[in-house]
């Protein structure tokens, strides 16, 4: 399948404030929020990122988005150079790729009735007038909310959690774009709630033929809405893969964590302590080498001496880690 | 029991009227259990936390029931019997560890005011046993002196988990302690929380709207739906093999990553305006095996056998309720 997105090297640094010492040396120094990111997205594909917060993953949704700038490195969409992309073609751009907000409760602006809020993006775009009602009306029928007329002189505090997330959902969709980046969509809302949300993007995913990118800590939600995963660590992928492979056997010792600690919804679950220790370091001075490694039970020499590329280790299953050179996967 | 709580209701009085925000909550804590209070959001679970500790909101008042903590109602007690409890007996671990901690002092002063002014520790006596806490729960004395500011959440947690520790309490309540947590420190301390619970003893309610947390951390659990304890029981039965069917469907609206089963069922609608509360069973709206019954009435709370309890007027069918709740179809609304 042909590529949609495609990430080379990409990296964001945000300055921080110098400490006076840092000043008179000259010192600048940056959080590396995102820092050295290599991937694809297919057209159609739908990828979960995956990590702790801090680790870079809404950073870079926004760099996807061209919603900030990489401090380096190249991102791809549909063959061009997002980089350098301005004028209409950004325009053609932003209508092609849209953001799905977290909070349902903050995305939408407070004064604006639900129809404004949709009809927003078709007025930017510049969508002729007699076409608004009807992508309205089919973006809020993909989102199950069908009886529009109910929704339209409404504002956001009379709907429920699960309403206007639908709406925000629906107003992403109402240009139908090729690519969403969907930013924690339902962590929000209540569990009862949320699974009807996590079904409308599983089927709009399947009936728009959408390329999707779900950032999110939860690693059952992502599993659950996403083919393939993809862990993030202190601005990088450690590893990559279909999301059944990446929870079933997992290759990276970060990644086999992560999966041992989230619980299950049975008493009969593995109450071992976790094999690793501490919390996520600094992303102002991450560690040499491997960026897991101070918190690593496996750790060995060459990890600190040399940073480990994401290796292919299976069927479209990569990880980063050394120790896959020494033994063979499991 | 070392707590029992009777068909507690708790009103809040707001400019719009009045809500009844808790409608009827019965179950009781097993001294040394951990008891989970599991529920959405507004479905009274906060509340119930609160009126048990005596720290409720200024609006709110409690207009039915009875808390009794070691043989006294604690409802009918004034301020002034209730004072020698709280940090003593009953330990209250509010939501978001932020809050809990005092931005501007010392996590070390905070500790030891407690200690000093409730627990009668002198100076020397209260740093010993602050430091005592701490490795308890897996700090670093060193850290004593820092701000809360210097802690991580989870080490935010953890102190506030110390704090509540301070006075060796028979019981803590713990709001949604691991929410605002990363799934690997939640974990960390989880794991902390259960060893803590089993070596110390104490009695434990832990509030949240994570069952899964629930099925990692208690022995039983409570369900709660729009102010109303539908369902308790010990933890296993109640996931396994629930009687009420908010239960059913929250389990199946739950994502679980181990399994690859189909498709969630969430369920549809929402909870009911507790500014008028339904005269019926509060799910009836919502729930796919409602009677005309359930409409009009309010079941009560029934034994289910097993220690196991629920409000509903099907209890007799939950063999075949259960089967149907499994299936997607019966949530969907036509």
């Amino acid at each position: 399948m042909a590529a949609l997105v495609t990430a080379q090297n990409l990296k964001k640094h945000f300055a921080v404030s110098r400490k006076l010492t840092e000043i008179f040396r000259g010192e600048h120094p940056v959080v590396r929020a995102v820092d050295g990111l290599d991937f694809t997205i297919d057209q159609g594909e739908s990828v979960g990122l995956l990590g702790e917060s801090g680790c870079g993953k809404t950073t870079t949704g926004r760099l996807l988005l061209n919603l900030t700038r990489p401090t380096d490195g190249r991102i791809s969409f549909d063959g061009s150079d997002l980089t350098q992309v301005k004028g209409p073609d950004l325009k053609a751009f932003r209508r092609k790729a849209q953001l799905v907000f977290q909070n349902p409760f903050e995305a939408l602006n407070p004064r604006f009735t639900i129809y404004r809020s949709l009809a927003e993006p078709l007025v930017n775009m510049n969508i002729p007038a007699e076409e608004h009602e009807d992508r309205m009306m089919v973006a809020m029928n993909r989102v199950h909310l069908p009886d529009v007329e109910q929704y339209y002189e409404k504002f956001p505090h009379q709907l429920s959690g699960g309403q206007l997330q639908r709406v925000v959902l629906a107003r992403a969709l109402v240009l139908e774009p090729t690519f969403v980046v969907a930013d924690e969509p339902v962590s929000m809302l209540d569990v009862s709630v949320r699974a009807g949300i996590l079904n409308v993007m599983r089927e709009v995913r399947d009936t728009m033929d959408l390329t999707a990118l779900y950032i999110s800590h939860d690693f059952a939600l992502v599993r659950y809405v996403c083919e393939r995963t993809m862990v993030m660590y202190l601005g990088k992928v450690v590893e990559d893969g279909p999301s059944e492979e990446v929870v079933e056997r997992p290759q990276h010792p970060y990644t086999k964590a992560l999966v041992q600690a989230v619980p299950v919804p049975h008493v009969d679950q593995s109450h071992d302590p976790l094999p690793i220790i501490g919390s996520m370091p600094d992303a102002q001075n991450p560690p040499s080498g491997c960026r897991f490694r101070d918190r690593c039970p496996y750790a060995f020499a060459r990890c600190a001496e040399e940073e480990p590329p994401l290796k292919e280790i299976g069927s479209k299953h990569k990880a980063a880690c050394h120790l896959l050179d020494h033994v063979s996967p499991t | 029991m070392i707590l029992s709580i009777e068909d507690l209701k708790i009103q809040y009085r707001t400019d719009r009227g009045i809500t009844q925000a808790v409608d009827g909550a019965t179950f009781g804590v097993p001294e040394g259990q951990a008891v989970g209070l599991v529920g959405e959001s507004g479905c009274g679970k906060t509340t119930v936390a609160r009126a048990i500790n005596g720290v409720m909101a200024k609006n709110a008042s409690i207009v039915g029931g009875k808390v009794i903590f070691d043989g006294q109602d604690v409802t009918a007690a004034s301020p002034a019997e209730r004072e020698p409890l709280l940090w003593r007996r009953i330990a209250f671990i509010p939501q978001s560890a932020m809050n809990s901690l005092d931005p501007v002092y010392r996590v070390e002063k905070q500790i030891e005011e407690i200690l000093i002014d409730r627990g009668g520790y002198d100076k020397n006596r209260s740093r010993a046993r602050a430091v005592e806490l701490f490795e308890m729960v897996g700090l670093d004395a060193k850290r004593l002196r820092d701000y809360p500011h210097q802690f991580s959440g989870g080490m935010r947690q953890r102190a506030a988990i110390a704090l509540a520790l301070a006075l060796n309490p028979t019981l803590v309540i713990a709001d949604e302690p691991v929410t605002a947590l990363d799934v690997i420190v939640q974990r960390q301390v989880l794991d902390t929380f259960r060893d803590l619970q089993s070596r110390l003893k104490i009695s434990v309610i832990l509030v949240t709207h994570d069952i899964s947390v629930v099925a990692y951390t208690c022995d039983q659990v409570v369900v709660m739906y729009a102010g109303v304890a539908v369902e308790s029981g010990p933890t296993g039965q109640v996931l396994t093999k629930p009687f009420h069917p908010y239960t059913m469907g929250l389990y199946h609206a739950f994502p679980d990553l181990h399994s690859s089963r189909g498709e969630l069922t969430p369920i549809e609608g929402s909870p009911p305006d507790l500014m008028f509360p339904p005269k019926g069973c509060p799910f009836a709206e919502r729930c796919p095996f409602a009677l005309d019954k359930c409409h009009a009435e309010r079941p009560p709370l029934e034994d289910a056998g097993g220690n196991h309890y629920a409000a509903c007027w099907r209890i007799s069918d939950a063999v075949e309720l259960r089967r149907q709740a499994g299936e997607v179809s019966t949530w969907q609304r036509s």
